[in-house]
Formats: C-alpha cells, structure tokens, sequence
C-alpha cells in the first residue's frame, strides 16, 4: 500500500471558523458561489465525497490553496437542502484525516488532491491515564456548563474508547476555536492531542467556576434573609452546645426578669407572660417577634402601679399657685380644696376640671401649676383639630405601625399613674368618619369608666382614675353635651387693666427682661408706661400681645445698651410712639350725644368683651322690620320680641300707632363684617327701637346688656366679667345688666366694682327709664294723667 | 460561506464512518429472515458475513441516477459506504444463506431448519 499511496482527487470545501473532525457529523452552511459549486460537484459523485479545510483566516472570501491548513478532512455529505436565502443547508459525515497535496483547480470552485493521513495510534499507560485523567475533567466541565446533561451524554464520554475520538467530541462539544480545534486534528500522537484538550478543557473549568462563582454570589445575595436565618440557626446550635444563651433567648430571658421586677398586677402580668411565650417561641426574623417585643416593652414601660407621692402641704400649694397666677382666685381654691380632700382620703377620685376663657389668660400654664403644687407629673397634648378615635385609643395590634393612643403614651413619659394630664382645646376636636374622638374621651373623663381604660393596642385594662385630668377651651358651645357633663368648668374670664397692670409686673416684665438679659435696674418701666401699653397697644382679655409688646420695648432697651448707650433707661408714656409706633387702639371713646334710634349694648367675645352699638331708623312709607350686620337667628328674633313688646305698649310710652302702620324699620348693628348671635342684645333693642319710636335720645354713658321675653321680664345672661371690662374701657361707667346676674359682680376686682355704676333691672321698663331718661319723666306724666283721668 | 450552522446541534456519530440501513428482522419456519432497507444498492456492492450470532451487512451506495447537466436541489438519502451488524439471538454460522434484491429491499434468508446452537 505504501508504495502506491491513495489520492483522492475532490472537490474542496473551505470552513471558515470551524474544523470538522473525523467521526463527527457536523452541520454546514455553504453559501459562497465557490462552495455551492463544490457541493453540487461533491454531490454529482456517486459517493458525495468532499474535501474539508479550515481557512487560517476567516476573513478570507475566495481562499487559494496557501490561505487553507494542509491538514483537513474527507468527508461524505448526508444530506442537503437550500434555505430560503440560496444557502445549502448540509450535514456533513468526517471520514478520515487527510492532507491536501496540490490544488488543482480554482474556478469555478477549488479542486483538491489529498493523500490519507492516518490517525496516530501510540499506546501506553501514558494515553490512558491521560484519557482517564481528561474524561474526568470533562464530566466536571460538564456538570458546571449544564448542570441537567442528559445522562447518555456522559454516557457517551465515559465509553468512547478511542481516546482521539473523545477529544474531538469534547472539541465539538466545548465549542474551541478554530485554531485550537485545528491544532488538536493536526496532533502528531494521541498523547499529545489529549494533553492539548487537557489544558484547553482545564481553562474552561476555570473560566465556567468562574461564572458559576459569580451567578451564586448573585443568588446569594436574594437569598439573604434565607442564609441570616441558617446563620442565626446555627449560632444558636453552637451557644447551645457551648452552654451559652442565645442571643434573642437572652433578650426573652431579660424580658421575662423585667416582668417579675415590674411588680405589675395579676391579670396584667399573666396576659404579659402568655406574649413573653409567644415571642420565645418566634424566630427573631419573623415579623411578629418585634412587634410583640414592642407590646412587651410598652407594657413594661407603663406606671401600672408606680404613682409619684402628692405633696399635701396646702400652705406650700397656695404658695406655688400664687407665685405663678396673680388671681384665678376659683380655680385656686377648687385645687386647694382637692387637696385637702386627698389628705383625708388619699383614694378620692381626681376631679376632672374643664378651664374655660379667652386664649392667653393662662389655662395651659396653670396646668403646669397646679402639677407644680401637688408635686406631680405634668403631661400636655393638644386635641385642636383630631379627628380620629384612634389618636386617644390606639390602633389594634394587628395593624402594621400600631401604636398606643395619645393618652397612654402620655402615661408612659409620665411614669406615673396620677399625673397632672392636661387636655388642651377639647372644644377643638373634630370628627369625621373615621369617628369622634369626643366619644372616646367620654370613657377617658368618667370617673366610673376610666379605672378600666382599655387601649386598641395594649387590650389590658389601665386604671386612669388617678389621673387629675385639665381640659382647656375658649369656648362651650362646641363641646358635646355628655362630655360638658362630665367636667367641672371653670370660668378664666378676661383680666382688667389694673390686673394686666399687675401681671405685668409680677410675671411678664421680669420674664422679658431675663429673656433678653437686661437687669431690673438697667430698664425700668413705671406703671403709666405699662398702662399705656395696655391700653394703646394691645386689646384683648388675656395677655399674650401685651407680653409681645412688653419684650419689643425691652428689647429696644437691650439694643440700645449693645450700642454703647450707658443705662440705666426709663421707659416713658412718649418713649412708646419711638419703640411701638403710633397707638393702634384709640381708646375707645363712647359716642356722644347718641340720636334717637341709637343704644349701646355689650358683647361677649372669644377675646373678651366688646361695646357694641345698635342703630334702628325708621323707613317712611316702607314695611316691616330690615336687619343687616349678619346678625344671627337668635338675635333676630330678640329684635321681633323687642318690637313686638313695644308695639304692644306702644301707649305706656306715648308712641303714636301710626308709626308702626306707617312705616319700616332698618335695624342694623356694626361691626358689619362680624358675626353676631345670642339673645342678650335684647334690653339694647328695646332700648333703640324705644328711643326711635318716642324720637328720645338713649343716654350715651350707659351700656347695657340682658335677653327680653315678650312680657318685657328681663333675663339672666352670661360673660358678664367680660362685658363690665369692655364698657369700662369705652369708658362707660353704667351698666344696666339682669337682676339675676348682680351674683357675678364678686368675679370683678375690687377697683372695678368700686369705680362703675351698676344697675339691675328685672324688666324693660327699669332699663328704658335708665337709659332713656325724658322717657322716664313722659312716663311719669302719662302716669299722673292716667292717674288723674281715674280720679 | 461556509461556517458551521449555528441552527443545527453537533450531531455526535453514534457509530463513526457508515450509514446504517434500518432493518427488520422474522423469525420463520425454518429460520431467520433479516430485511434490509437498501433501496438503490445493486447487489454487487453487498457483502453479508456472519460471525457467530453477528450479522453484518455492509456496502456502498452509489448514486447511480445522475444526469449530465443535472444538479441536486436537496439530498436526504444516505450514500456511499454503509455498514449495518445485527445481534441474532442465536448462532448462525453454519446455516444456508440466501441472498435476494426485492423492490428495492434486500433479504437475507438463513435456514437452519431448526438446528440453531441458541
């Protein structure tokens, strides 16, 4: 054979990228003019025998014989189809290696001469350690390259025992480069065709532990919370073996001593030992471990029992109070008064006190006092503007975020079950339909009720009896009646000049001299110049825009002394225009020489009291009764039953009827803009719709105040305070008021009731006599006439 | 262009150079009947041995139905060398061996009259 060696004589395939190797059947595209013509001249044959080289360059569209390896393979095409796009489709069967001699043709495709080139066949303990050494290797690739290979696969790896045969079906399988795959056909001997696709397969294990490396570090991190679990597991094992606590076993053990030393009642401390249980038995990753330990936690920080100790020296109370308020003298006493109750019978129900009166007399710092006195806790929250129940009783636990109401949250920064728990606005509260928290405080503010509170979110029972609850408001109308009820109101009306002249110099004055770090003796400011302030400068029932005022001045003093000006200043009544500006309220000087048609009435105000006029005029030729300045239902209907009285007794006045037949009445009451209700303009209606009928003027130095019936009996109203102090600053000094509310001159200062004239009416008749007094002296004739008619 | 497909998977010979014919194999009165599928394979190009319970029947198909000017527009049927070795369940060497090309099948016909070493 070897004297005549074979040539094959055949058509040439060119690959680009790929080796095909012998035994292996491998897919082809052939799309180049050339190639197609080789596979059709291939399959011209009888036996469809082609040439297959690798180029060296794959760039290469028509290779010559130079741009091919020598050594390539024979193979026989199976099968052929055309695609779509005139390639042929080709499944190629290698036959043998062989090695290309000549070229004899290259149009239109090349044609090769090729001599066999026999597989080498070196045997040895050497190839077969090698071979075992790369099946190995390569059943680790594969499991790393995909981890599901079909078993046959390995199979098929583990049973070939040709060990050439193995490489290239690793080759194949592995996808080499051409280069490589070229350089393991070309192998001179088995052994070093396996120790090639040894080294070439070791890099690819590498490179796929790699990957492998970098997609489970990806996983890992999803996982997380799964592998933090397993750690946490394991720990746990180890402490157990070493004898240790564990970690959140360490923190139920804590738990579980705080709760012994809590000293908490029966039933709180068993319901607190079954959550203990439960939390022992979650794993801390789980959700409902820190939610209980929360509970757990609140519960522990709760005063169930802990109470501070009262002071009950009732001298030192008094002290106290006086030290912070200047008068109050009611509310001071009923604070005393509790006092001396709890010295006799420390388990006496806290009394719930409602302060009523206009923003800045010192509701909410009174709270701060009456603690002060009794030497316990103090806790504030504002109910202006809540809307929901849930504020003042918590969420239930199963909520996400679920936290205790308002009220149980003040207990525990409290640590006290008997503070002082003050409720600001309680008029303020809102409601929607989420509910009305006014509902919930009905339960807060009974004494009956709250020595069982139970917040949505502790569900234990929490006793509030103790607690001395203070609630503010300005006003009571807005409070429902069953929760008005339930407290013990406390009227704080407006202060007096002579009072703000006092609490100026006790407590703001001081307080605004510290604040801005000026001494006694560097700024000193005489009563004329504080009463000034008062009156010029500021106009309300409390004392928060006079405190504002007082520390403008001393801080313009404070300026002036960081300017360099040598002290010490006294502040003037003219020095006030420089530092205030020009006065802002006149004072308000009651109108003169009042026409007929024209009273004066009083007003009570959220900010205190007001003087307020009513103007009536009649419409000639006009009808009925106008009414303008937003005047309320109430007060429209004073206005009918003042008309209807007077036209009813239109003869006791000397009234001519025709009025009434003949014309209008306009009644207006300014401010225009402002709101007005209430029955207690009705003696001021009275008085102005008199004095227009009788065409008598009203006297201008009398204000009066007081609700009419229709049988002209007058009746009692409220505010009362307030209103003597608005006429006052008018200055006006007489004011005709109801009988029945003489009882409420002790709320006035002493200077006041001193300087002001009162007088008490229980009809209509006393206020027109007072008020209108030609009408007093016509009514005296028409009595004598009357009289003297009889006789 | 000739690169390798990247549509079609590696295909791993299960047995390297020759194409198998599919066949079927009867048992019969007197013997075995093994029929192969070889249509276009003259019967010159067949060899039969047996060895032992072997069976091998191998060949070359050639394309005997080219036409001057003609070209292939798609191939499926094998060609060239192919080589096909059937297990029997029994040993068959010393049957009589009968040979027959049939509609383009070819037959192969051992009678042992029921002297078979199983």
């Amino acid at each position: 054979m070897s004297e005549q060696p074979v040539v094959y004589t055949l058509p040439v395939l060119p690959l680009k990228s790929a080796v095909l190797f012998p035994y292996l059947v491998m897919p082809l595209s052939a799309g180049r003019a050339a190639s197609i013509a080789a596979v059709e001249a291939a399959l011209a044959t009888e036996s469809k025998e082609i040439l297959i080289f690798t180029q060296r360059d794959a760039d290469i569209d028509t290779p010559g014989k130079d741009d091919l390896y020598t050594i390539g393979t024979k193979a026989v095409i199976r099968k052929m189809n055309r695609s779509s796009e005139g390639h042929l489709e080709l499944m190629v069967m290698g036959m043998e290696r062989v090695v290309l001699l000549k070229v004899d043709s290259s149009e239109p495709f090349l044609k090769g001469r090729a001599n066999p080139l026999p597989l080498p066949e070196d045997k040895g303990p050497e190839i077969e350690a090698l071979q075992g050494a790369l099946a190995e290797l390569a059943g680790e690739a594969l499991t790393l390259a995909q981890p599901n290979t079909p078993q046959e696969l390995r199979g098929l790896l583990a049973s070939n025992e040709d060990p050439l045969r193995l490489t290239f079906v690793l080759s194949a399988m592995f996808s080499l480069d051409a280069e490589k795959s070229q350089s393991l056909l070309e192998a001179p001997t088995r052994a070093e065709a396996l120790r090639m696709m040894h080294r070439y397969l070791m890099h690819e294990v590498q490179v796929l532990e790699l990957r492998n490396k970098i997609t489970n570090e990806a996983r890992t991190e999803m996982s997380k919370e799964q592998k933090d679990y397993l750690l946490r597991q394991q720990m746990r094992a180890i402490q157990q073996e070493l004898g240790e606590k564990g970690g959140e076993q360490a923190e139920a053990q804590q738990l579980s001593e705080r709760l012994e030393k809590a000293g908490l009642p029966e039933d709180i401390l068993k319901e607190a030992k079954r959550e203990l249980d439960r939390l022992e038995k979650l794993p801390p990753g789980a959700p409902d471990y820190n939610v209980i330990r929360t509970y757990l936690d609140y519960v522990l920080d709760l005063p169930w029992t802990k109470s501070t100790e009262d002071s009950l020296d009732i001298a030192k109370a008094r002290q106290v109070l006086d030290e912070d308020h200047f008068g109050l003298k009611d509310v001071k006493e009923r604070i005393l008064e509790h006092l001396g109750v709890l010295k006799l019978n420390p388990n006496a129900k806290a009394p719930i006190l409602c302060f009523v009166g206009p923003p800045g007399v010192g509701k909410t710092s009174l709270g701060q006092s009456i603690a002060r006195a009794l030497n316990r806790k103090f806790e504030r929250m504002s109910l202006g503007g809540l809307h929901d129940e849930a504020e003042l009783r918590g969420h239930r636990r199963t909520y996400i975020g679920a936290m205790p109401g308002r009220v149980i949250q003040a207990m525990r920064r409290a640590g006290a079950n008997n503070p002082v728990l003050m409720l600001d606005e309680v008029d303020k509260l809102g409601h929607d339909f989420r509910g009305d928290p006014a509902h919930a405080l009905l339960e807060i503010l009974d004494p009956e009720q709250n020595k069982t509170f139970r917040d949505n979110y502790l569900d234990l029972p929490f006793d509030l009896s103790k607690v001395l609850f203070v609630t503010t408001a300005n006003a009571l109308d807005t409070i429902p009646r069953p929760l008005l009820d339930r407290m013990e109101i406390l009227r704080l009306g407006g202060y007096s000049e002579e009072e703000k002249l006092e609490i100026a110099k006790r407590y703001l004055i001081p307080k605004q001299l510290k604040e801005t770090g000026l001494t006694v003796e560097q700024c000193n400011l005489p009563d004329d110049t504080v009463r000034k302030i008062i009156s010029g400068y500021t106009r309300e029932a409390g004392l928060r825009r006079l405190e504002r005022a007082i520390g403008r001045v001393t801080r313009k003093v404070a300026l002036k002394f960081a300017e360099g000006a040598a002290g010490p200043f006294t502040v003037s009544v003219d020095d006030l225009v420089e530092m205030l500006g020009p006065e802002q309220f006149n004072q308000e000087e009651a109108r003169r020489d009042l026409p007929p048609g024209v009273a004066t009435g009083l007003a009570w105000t959220e900010s205190g009291g007001d003087v307020l006029y009513i103007e009536g005029t009649l419409l000639p030729d006009g009808k009925g009764l106008t009414l303008t300045g937003q005047l309320g239902e109430v007060m429209q209907e004073s206005v009918k039953a003042a008309q209807s009285y007077i036209w009813s007794h239109a003869g006791d006045f000397d009234i001519d009827p025709a009025l009434f037949k003949n014309s209008g009445v306009h009644v207006h009451v300014p401010a225009g803009a402002i709101p007005k209700d209430g029955p207690s303009a009705g003696v001021t209606m009275a008085t102005a719709l008199t004095s227009l009928y009788t065409k008598l003027p009203a006297r201008s130095d009398v204000a009066m105040t007081g609700e009419i019936t229709l049988t002209g009996l007058v009746l009692p109203i409220g505010g009362i305070k307030e209103k003597v102090l608005a006429a006052r600053r008018a200055g006006i000094h007489t004011v005709i008021m109801p009988k029945a509310n003489q009882k409420d001159l002790r709320d006035l200062p002493e200077e006041v009731r001193k300087e002001m004239e009162f007088i008490f009416a229980s009809r209509v008749e006393d206020v027109l006599q007072t008020a209108i007094p030609q009408l007093a002296e016509r009514m005296d004739t028409c009595k004598t006439r009357l009289i003297s008619h009889a006789a | 262009m000739s690169t390798r497909s990247k549509t079609w998977p590696t295909l791993l010979a299960e047995r390297p150079l020759p194409w198998e014919p599919s066949a079927d194999v009867y048992r019969t009165k007197d013997g075995w009947l093994v029929k192969f599928d070889l249509a276009g394979v003259q019967i010159g190009d067949v060899t039969v041995a047996l060895q032992g319970r072997r069976l091998i029947v191998s060949g070359v198909r050639r394309d005997s139905f080219l036409e001057e000017g003609s070209s292939y527009y798609s191939m499926e049927i094998s060609y060239n060398r192919f080589e096909r070795s059937l297990l029997m369940p029994a040993n068959l060497e010393n049957a009589r061996v009968t040979i027959v090309a049939r509609e383009g099948l070819l037959l192969v016909r051992m009678i042992t009259e029921g002297n078979e070493n199983v």
